[in-house]
């Protein structure tokens, strides 16, 4: 990709930020802004900046990220246009974890805990289920194995909810939707930890990726392991994710789209295609959620249905250079 | 629009008047009251094994001591405590309509909502005489009330009731009409942050103890609302529930808002505010006291 390329992808992200921070249910003059960032007076504009609008534009662009670079990793590794960490397990089982978090009681606190445990539990079950099928890494059967556990999740989530509490199953859904309103700073330097690391391993070993690509028996002709490099890109991939779904629920069609369009950009290898759709994907979110919460004030839109609302727009602009 | 307001309109007077003038009501029969699905109700009949699926009928078939013919609830029915002694038949919504039948009710009150419309349907085909009630409100606390007090032959406990919860109110009213109306949001919920809009009867309370609803201006009962366009409507106070009110006064993004800041977020008595039930009048004492203590006595 050309330099005067990534200036624009990076130039999106600021602009989105910025139009993020500025823009909201109450004005807010830049000189508030400027407070708010450098540690001035804490006024209530003020404090809107940094304890509401700051946290949230900052959670939004991290799970965005997270997405774009799970979702590029995947596609490449399983040669499949539709892989995502979606379909993967990852948004089964950490809703399973997180509607029987809420079902028990448990409070603001545990849900995001049950929901990352619940998703790496279904990734190392669709792994699993692969695995005693006989194939260790063909994309194929964990694709296969991975849309099983989701709908197996799926299921399990129907029961549960079917004869739960009214404000049991109002909880659950909301959290199915989305959101990165109650973003904190603790939380983002987590869910910041964990992209550092499984993005930091993911852009490192990015050149077996393409070696994956160019098909199974050639990549093994150029001596490496398939199914470990396989192994390993699914499960640093569904970290990522889950770690984006602990923090701010399922945010749906991130992890799909944004690699295709930025490889309909022009993007070819997998280095670059990550950090561009972890740049790209963090844009979408921000924006997606700025759009969320100014389109039908007061009340505000689920982030989930909001990135696909801008999303598919955009996806189908790009359509004819995708086919 | 108009057409539905005209039509409500003569629905309140229809079914209000033959309350009001109780001592004709023996001789003269009334126009025909219709339930919220406007089917005719039919009087006289004595109910002797009723089916409540509705939290605020169950709790005001207690009230009038209609409890007793009782034979079924909803899972969700569970205040007073005395009428969990009833048995459960499930869901208040989209009911089971077998286990219903299999009750052998005589009569059978049902949410007006769509949601019930196939298995009311279904019970009147099965010759069970069957009636939905929306009560969302006061005036529909008041009306649905003297209602089920007539179907079931209770009606001087029914109207004793409404008398006195109407008295109460007016009694509120008349203690704080004079004083300042603060703003309040009541919070509701906190995943998504759900305030109580202009439609509730909580909102009709808060304005008879003293107060106003930041969120009045909203139609509907409730509604989701951004933490920022709660800071920017910038409410007196805060109304929360003994659960959230603590999480609310330690989390930074609540604190943005000045009154949580300044130590007016209050914590309101969520069951006894929770409901439109004969337990109305005490729900504004209870507002009063919080924004106006001292003023009701």
């Amino acid at each position: 990709m050309s330099v005067p390329r990534w200036i624009a992808l990076v130039l999106a992200l600021v602009l989105a930020a910025l139009l993020a921070i500025s823009i909201g249910a109450m004005s807010i003059s830049p000189s508030d802004i400027w407070k708010a960032i450098s540690g001035g007076e804490e006024s209530v504009p003020v404090l809107v900046v940094r304890t509401l609008r700051l946290p949230r534009v900052a959670l939004a662009a991290l799970v965005g990220a997270g997405l774009g670079m799970s979702g590029a990793a995947l596609q490449g590794t399983m040669r499949n246009p539709l892989a995502e960490p979606y379909l993967l397990g990852v948004s089964g089982g950490a809703a399973v974890g997180a509607v029987l978090a809420t079902t028990l009681g448990f409070g603001a606190a545990v849900v995001p805990l049950a929901a990352f445990a619940g998703s790496i539990v279904a990734v190392l079950a669709a792994f699993f289920v692969a695995h005693t099928a006989g194939s260790r890494g063909d994309p194929r059967v964990l694709l296969m194995a991975g849309v099983v556990v989701g709908a197996f999740a799926n299921a399990a989530i129907m029961v549960v909810l079917a004869n739960a509490e009214p404000n049991v199953v109002r909880n659950a859904l909301w959290w199915m939707m989305g959101s990165v309103s109650e973003g904190s700073w603790p939380q983002i330097a987590v869910l910041l930890g964990y992209l550092v690391v499984g993005g930091g391993i993911l852009i490192v070993i990015a050149g077996q990726v393409d070696v994956l690509a160019l098909g199974e028996e050639s990549a093994a002709g150029l001596g490496l392991d398939v199914d470990r490099a396989i192994q390993r890109v699914f499960l640093l991939s569904s970290l990522v994710a889950a770690a984006t779904v602990a923090a701010a629920g399922l945010v749906g069609f991130v992890g799909l789209v944004v690699p295709h369009l930025v490889r309909a950009g022009g993007v070819r290898r997998s280095r670059p295609l990550f950090v561009a759709s972890a740049l790209a994907g963090a844009t979408l979110v921000v924006l997606a959620d700025l759009l969320g919460r100014i389109l039908r004030p007061p009340a505000e839109l689920p982030l989930g249905a909001v990135t696909a609302l801008i999303g598919v727009p955009f996806f189908l602009s790009k359509l004819r250079r995708l086919a | 629009m108009p057409v539905f307001r005209f039509s409500a309109l003569i629905l309140a007077v229809v079914v209000t008047l033959p309350a009001c003038s109780a001592p004709a009501r023996e001789t003269k029969p009334a126009a025909v009251v219709r339930d919220d699905f406007g089917t005719p109700v039919d009087f006289g009949k004595s109910p002797r094994r009723i089916v409540s699926l509705n939290p605020a009928t169950t709790e005001l078939l207690f009230s009038i001591g209609a409890l007793p013919r009782v034979v079924g609830r909803s899972q969700w029915d569970t205040f007073p405590e005395s009428v969990t002694t009833v048995p459960s038949l499930g869901q208040a919504l989209r009911p089971n309509v077998e286990a219903i039948l299999g009750a052998r009710p005589d009569l059978v009150l049902l949410y007006a909502s769509q949601d019930n419309r196939d298995a009311y349907d279904r019970l009147r085909r099965a010759g069970v005489m069957t009636v939905a009630l929306r009560i969302d409100s006061i005036a529909q606390f008041e009306r649905g009330t003297r209602l089920i007090g007539r179907i079931t032959g209770d009606s001087v406990r029914a109207d004793a009731l409404v008398d006195s919860v109407h008295a109460t109110l007016e009694r509120v009213r008349a203690a704080t009409a004079s004083l300042p109306h603060p703003t309040v949001f009541i919070h509701a919920w906190d995943r998504p942050i759900i305030a109580i809009g202009g439609g509730s009867f909580q909102s009709q309370l808060l304005e008879i103890a003293g107060g106003r609803n930041v969120y009045g201006d909203i139609a509907a009962p409730s509604a989701t609302v951004t933490l920022e366009d709660v800071v920017q409507r910038n409410p007196e106070y805060v109304f929360a529930s003994p659960i959230s009110a603590p999480k609310m006064r330690a989390s930074a993004s609540w604190r943005t808002i000045p009154a949580v800041r300044a130590g007016r977020l209050l914590v309101y008595d969520t069951l006894l505010i929770g409901r439109p039930s004969g337990n109305l009048g005490a729900a504004a004492v209870s507002l009063a006291a919080l924004l106006h203590p001292g003023a009701v006595r």
